[in-house]
């Protein structure tokens, strides 16, 4: 059986954007052409029979060539009962998905109005570009163990690097986005004698909107590595660090469940932006 | 003429525009009366978007002036509504949303735009897609959508930029006579750019031939048809004249400006490049 679900789209990696409008081509469309016209049902059994192969292959491998303390899925499944209803793990949880929607959300306010200006504003874009592109380029975490020492062993670090690991995909995407906006919207705008900030809130804005979800994309994973690092280094309280401590102290099994959930947030919220975005930009697809 | 010397609406006076040392309009002038519609015809890329976009206010002239209601135009003003060759619907708004967008960015709530724009939208029949996104839409929806946001502003002058130009000729012809009904109910004075010789004829009062490099006006042409005008105007005897004349005025000048006997290479313009024309630089 072939895999029909991943269009040859899903594998161009291309932008953050192109990546986002690839993940909605693999929805089922009513113009869908033929080929690709299997059912939800068809799809997610492939994704199933995938996962069990996965699954077997890390289980069977562990039990032929791994010493005992390597994790396995027929130990992982047992522990999730435990870990899911440690206070320790839930209070952590929470503070680090908690901190991380906070940091995107400042990361979006602060990316947005810095790329547009930058899309914007031919002479800020010059004198920026290369500073944001070799922030964008460098390795944010190794700023860990100095933000620890400027904000101390709080988690104020882990939001200052979430935020800054956060910001900049944004704002790299949003400025090419404003960049790149058709001269004709703005012709329009000037037309009707639009005022500055209307063309600046009304065109460049919501065209830049498609750029801005893909840095969100982007955004999210490094929010996510930023805020563990973060807990590693810092040892703060969160679903990194106990995933550290578990490991340290042989309770690998249940680093792997916590790990798990990370991935299972990440999948989430994902889904959750690509939900927002067909509900309350219809026109995005088609723009 | 009935009324002595009306005031013109729009007025180019010698208008010079470069782009750098490069002059695309040389000495324009022209004048567009309140109620008048002018065709701007011309070899492509001859400068009648630019033309446009002067007196849309969106290009200051390097020399001479464009003026509106006697107003120098020094950045878009007040009144003037343009009809894009590509629409230039806002993707993100719906046909609610850009019919209303003039009104609106003049400071209009939304609810008091709301009776003016169902009544444009209506009037250029598309009721029921008010709130379909420009995606939804066929190209001919679009501009339907594109002249009613133009129109609500109830401008003084209106742009045409060769607006439907990216359309399939059926619907062409049919937006073409649409929009001569809807003139009809309120004349506004229009500049109308294309590069169809027959919808020139079948828009404009007045017709002005753009040619050279830079372009200047070649030559003014009175189309002499009354109106209201409708489909059968195509089929008059006066039409099949102008019609003719401005054939052979624009093939000329397109000739002129190529090499010697490339009249021919003119009728070829359209034909796709075969490998025999490679030899040297070929037609532009």
């Amino acid at each position: 059986m072939s895999l029909p679900a991943q269009p040859p789209a899903a594998a161009a990696a291309g932008t953050a954007a192109r990546g986002l409008r690839a993940a909605r081509a693999r929805q089922p469309r009513a113009d869908g052409e033929p080929q690709h016209a299997h059912s939800r049902g068809q799809i997610m059994a492939v994704r199933v029979i995938a996962g069990m192969v996965i699954l077997a292959i890390w289980q069977f491998g562990a039990m032929a060539f791994a010493p005992a303390y390597i994790p396995r899925p027929s130990r992982t499944i047992t522990q999730i009962p435990g870990v899911l209803s440690d206070q320790q793990f839930l209070s952590g949880t929470a503070s680090t998905l908690l901190a991380i929607l906070e940091g995107l959300l400042i990361a979006v306010v602060i990316g947005t109005v810095i790329g547009l200006i930058m899309g914007r504003l031919r002479d800020v874009d010059r004198a920026l570009r290369l500073y944001v592109n070799s922030f964008y380029a460098m390795p944010i975490v190794a700023l860990v163990p100095l933000l620890t020492v400027w904000f101390g062993y709080t988690p104020n670090a882990r939001l200052a690097i979430i935020v800054i690991e956060a910001t900049l995909p944004i704002v790299f995407n949003v400025a090419e986005g404003a960049r790149s906006i058709s001269g004709s919207y703005e012709d329009v705008a000037r037309t009707y004698r639009a005022p500055w900030w209307r063309v600046w809130t009304g065109v460049a804005l919501p065209a830049s909107l498609p750029y801005l979800l893909g840095g969100l994309d982007l955004a999210i994973g490094r929010a996510l590595i930023g805020a563990v690092v973060a807990e590693f280094i810092a040892g703060l309280n969160g679903i990194g660090y106990y995933i550290l401590f578990n490991v340290r102290s042989f309770h690998q099994d249940d680093a792997v469940v916590a790990v798990c959930v990370l991935i299972a947030f990440a999948l989430v919220l994902r889904a959750l932006i690509n939900l927002a975005v067909r509900r309350g930009l219809p026109w995005y697809r088609a723009a | 003429m009935t009324e002595s010397a009306p005031e013109a609406m729009i007025r180019i006076d010698r208008l010079t525009k470069r782009y750098g040392e490069r002059a695309v309009l040389q000495d324009v002038s022209f004048d567009v009366a309140p109620g008048e519609i002018v065709s701007v015809v011309g070899p492509s890329g001859c400068g009648k978007t630019t033309l446009l976009r002067s007196i849309a206010g969106l290009a200051p002239p390097s020399e001479g002036s464009v003026s509106i209601a006697g107003r120098e135009v020094t950045e878009p003003a007040e009144g003037v509504a343009v009809v894009f060759q590509h629409f230039g619907l806002f993707p993100w708004k719906t046909v609610f949303g850009n019919v209303a967008y003039g009104l609106t960015v003049a400071g209009m709530r939304r609810k008091d735009a709301e009776p003016r724009v169902r009544q444009l939208i209506s009037l250029v029949g598309l009721e029921g897609f008010e709130k379909s996104y420009p995606y939804q839409l066929s190209g001919g929806m679009q501009q339907r959508a594109g002249l009613a946001r133009a129109l609500a502003i109830e401008p003084r002058v209106l742009v045409m930029d060769e607006p439907f130009a990216s359309l399939d000729a059926q619907t062409r012809d049919l937006l073409q006579l649409e929009l001569l009904r809807i003139w009809e109910q309120r004349p506004t004075a229009m500049v109308f750019v294309t590069h169809s010789i027959d919808e020139a004829v079948l828009m404009g009062d007045r017709i002005v031939i753009l040619s050279g490099r830079p372009s200047h006006v070649h030559d003014i042409v009175d189309v002499g048809i009354g109106r209201p005008r409708g489909r059968e105007v195509v089929d008059s005897e006066r039409f099949r004249v102008v019609r003719d004349y401005l054939w052979t005025v624009v093939m000329s000048n397109g000739a002129g400006q190529s090499r010697p006997g490339s009249a021919d290479e003119v009728t070829r313009a359209g034909d796709p490049p075969s490998a025999e024309s490679a030899e040297g630089p070929g037609p532009i």
